[in-house]
């Protein structure tokens, strides 16, 4: 009797476990699907929704919200899709909400996911709300894409490496690159670099405020450009200046065509100027002028002394005296 | 044209096991009913089988996580170790190998018990003093078997597992909650229910096969063996014709 009570209690502590592990069981995958969970649904309207299936889950920010509970064909080009997702996250759930068609990793299930608007404000969604719908990224047309893509990266690093290699092969560009000397001069050119800038900014500013000041009208510049009136006889200036190059550019044409002439020996200054025996004979002629003007000094002197002229010169003596006597009474009156 | 012997005999067997499964209805649900030995029939079979199916069911889920990572490491697809362990598991392996177990250690046990009963006359003797050995002896096992059977292979699925969990991290790293929750996310109701379901049918050949091989024993110390052994390769066969049955029914149902 005492066995038979221990091997029941043995059996129904084997039956009670299996039936513990039959509700436990029963009761996670149903809470994975959402089934004890308060809940409410939405739905949304796509193009396309890339094989998504009744059971599928529901993402919003990335984490497992809810699952899908229908998927049907409104029209030709409408699937409509229904949700049920947990009260708990309702209130994050916004009327202005976009859901999306997406794959979890890249060959994985497919999901919907719903995120938030931009703008981040807006009213809580309600229950049996439509919510807005982007086309789903399309693993075909991403692999397309990428495909191209690979190709340009192919040609691209192709070209990188014909560039590195060529890099590689020239020494000069190396020793370029490692002599130390080319990086102290490269520094001290970056100085005076700097000082002539500073040296320019400067220069600029004293430009700076010259042109302010002949804007203003200042200094001669200034008033060159400022001031009309200047501006005016300056133009006329001008135009008389033309007129004074003008002539003595007339003027220089007639001594040019003179001297042509003198060098050609025409005329009498020509004739002065080019013939050598005229010359020697004017040398002569003047040095005979020479002698006997010296002897006529002579004769003069000689008449001075003569009594017949002696008179003459004594009268012209006293009247130059006396005429400076007169003006030095003259100067005398005019001091006192 | 005369029919083959052997298939005349399949044929007249498999009548034979069906009228012998309406008879159990037919008397199991009249009064009056033989709880006690229901209760005891049910810890030999249910309680007495757990330490060999545990085994087997533990065994089988660390081997199972072992051979099929290098599969999934190839793919770059460790991380779904679990929920592909779990759900192979709990659809077809842990169920599978319970109900072949217990074909084994069950079947046998009560093809070659009621079998030596029949060849000893002791059925007969029971007959004469009133009491109804169909219901005592071919009922309660019957029942019991197909109540226990599911029980047994909620435990094996539990116990599996836990082995897939330790198969997981022998290689891996994956924390006992990750670990659980990748299962649950990984099986649903379609996958669990038809299994459970399915291990009723698996519980009630097991216990109809092996009665009948034992009831109808033949006379003999051979055909007490004879009965035993054709008790585990025929419930053994059936299970595997139900699984057939059963994964063509979800199949059709949409539970994939």
């Amino acid at each position: 009797m005492k066995n038979t009570t221990s091997s029941n209690v043995q059996l129904g502590m084997f039956v009670m476990i299996g039936f513990v592990l039959l509700l436990g069981t029963l009761y996670l995958i149903g809470s994975n699907q959402n089934l004890f969970d308060q809940t409410f649904e939405v739905k949304a309207t796509f193009h396309n929704v890339n094989g998504l299936m009744k059971g599928n889950n529901v993402r919003f920010s990335g984490i497992d919200v809810g699952t899908i509970k229908k998927v049907e064909i409104v029209s030709d080009t409408t699937v409509k899709v229904t949700m049920v997702i947990k009260n708990d996250v309702h209130s994050f759930i916004k009327k202005g909400s976009i859901a999306t068609v997406g794959t979890d990793g890249l060959m994985g299930n497919k999901l919907v996911n719903i995120s938030n608007p931009s703008s981040g404000s807006g009213e809580t969604v309600e229950e049996g709300d439509m919510l807005a719908s982007t086309k789903p990224v399309e693993t075909d047309a991403m692999l397309r894409t990428l495909d191209l893509t690979n190709q340009n990266l192919f040609q691209i690093t192709t070209d990188l490496k014909r560039v590195t290699q060529k890099l590689n092969n020239s020494n000069s560009l190396w020793s370029l690159l490692l002599d130390t000397s080319v990086a102290q001069n490269v520094k001290h050119s970056i100085a005076s670099i700097r000082a002539t800038t500073k040296n320019t900014t400067a220069f600029t500013n004293d430009l700076n405020f010259l042109i302010q000041d002949m804007k203003n009208g200042k200094g001669v510049a200034g008033i060159l450009l400022r001031d009309t009136a200047s501006t005016i006889r300056l133009q006329k200036s001008i135009q008389q200046l033309q007129q004074v190059t003008n002539r003595a550019l007339e003027v220089t044409s007639d001594i040019k065509a003179v001297t042509e002439k003198m060098k050609t020996g025409k005329g009498a200054t020509g004739v002065l100027l080019s013939d050598t025996a005229f010359a020697k004979d004017l040398k002569r002629t003047m040095k005979n002028i020479e002698i006997a003007s010296d002897r006529f000094n002579e004769n003069m002197e000689a008449m001075k002394h003569n009594f017949l002229f002696r008179g003459y010169f004594k009268k012209q003596e006293k009247e130059l005296k006396k005429a400076r006597e007169d003006s030095m009474a003259m100067t005398f009156k005019k001091i006192k | 044209m005369k029919t083959p012997s052997y298939l005349q005999q399949f044929f007249e067997e498999t009548g034979d096991i069906s009228r012998f499964a309406a008879r159990f209805f037919k008397e199991g649900f009249k009064p009056r009913y033989e709880f006690g030995e229901l209760v005891r029939q049910a810890f030999f079979i249910g309680y007495k089988s757990l330490p060999l199916v545990g085994i087997t069911a533990f065994i089988m889920g660390l081997v199972l996580t072992i051979q099929s990572r290098p599969t999934l490491v190839e793919f770059g697809a460790e991380s779904w170790l679990p929920g592909m362990v779990s759900v192979s598991l709990v659809r077809e392996i842990a169920p599978m190998i319970t109900a072949l177990i217990a074909a084994g250690k069950i079947g046998s046990s009560i093809g070659a018990e009621l079998g030596s009963m029949k060849v000893t006359e002791q059925i007969d003797a029971m007959e004469v003093s009133g009491t109804n050995p169909f219901k005592f002896l071919v009922v309660t096992r019957i029942l019991a078997a197909t109540l226990m059977l599911p029980i047994l292979s909620l435990w094996s699925n539990a116990i599996a597992l836990y082995g897939a969990y330790l198969g997981a991290n022998i290689k891996g790293i994956v924390s006992w909650s990750l670990y659980w929750s990748q299962v649950f996310q990984a099986i649903s109701y379609s996958d669990f229910i038809p299994s459970l379901i399915k291990t009723f049918f698996f519980g009630f050949a097991i216990g109809v096969i092996g009665c009948y091989k034992g009831y109808n024993s033949k006379k003999g110390t051979e055909g007490v063996g004879n009965s035993a052994n054709s008790a585990v390769v025929v419930s053994s066969l059936t299970i595997f014709v139900i699984d057939l049955i059963a994964v063509q029914i979800t199949d059709l149902l949409g539970l994939t």
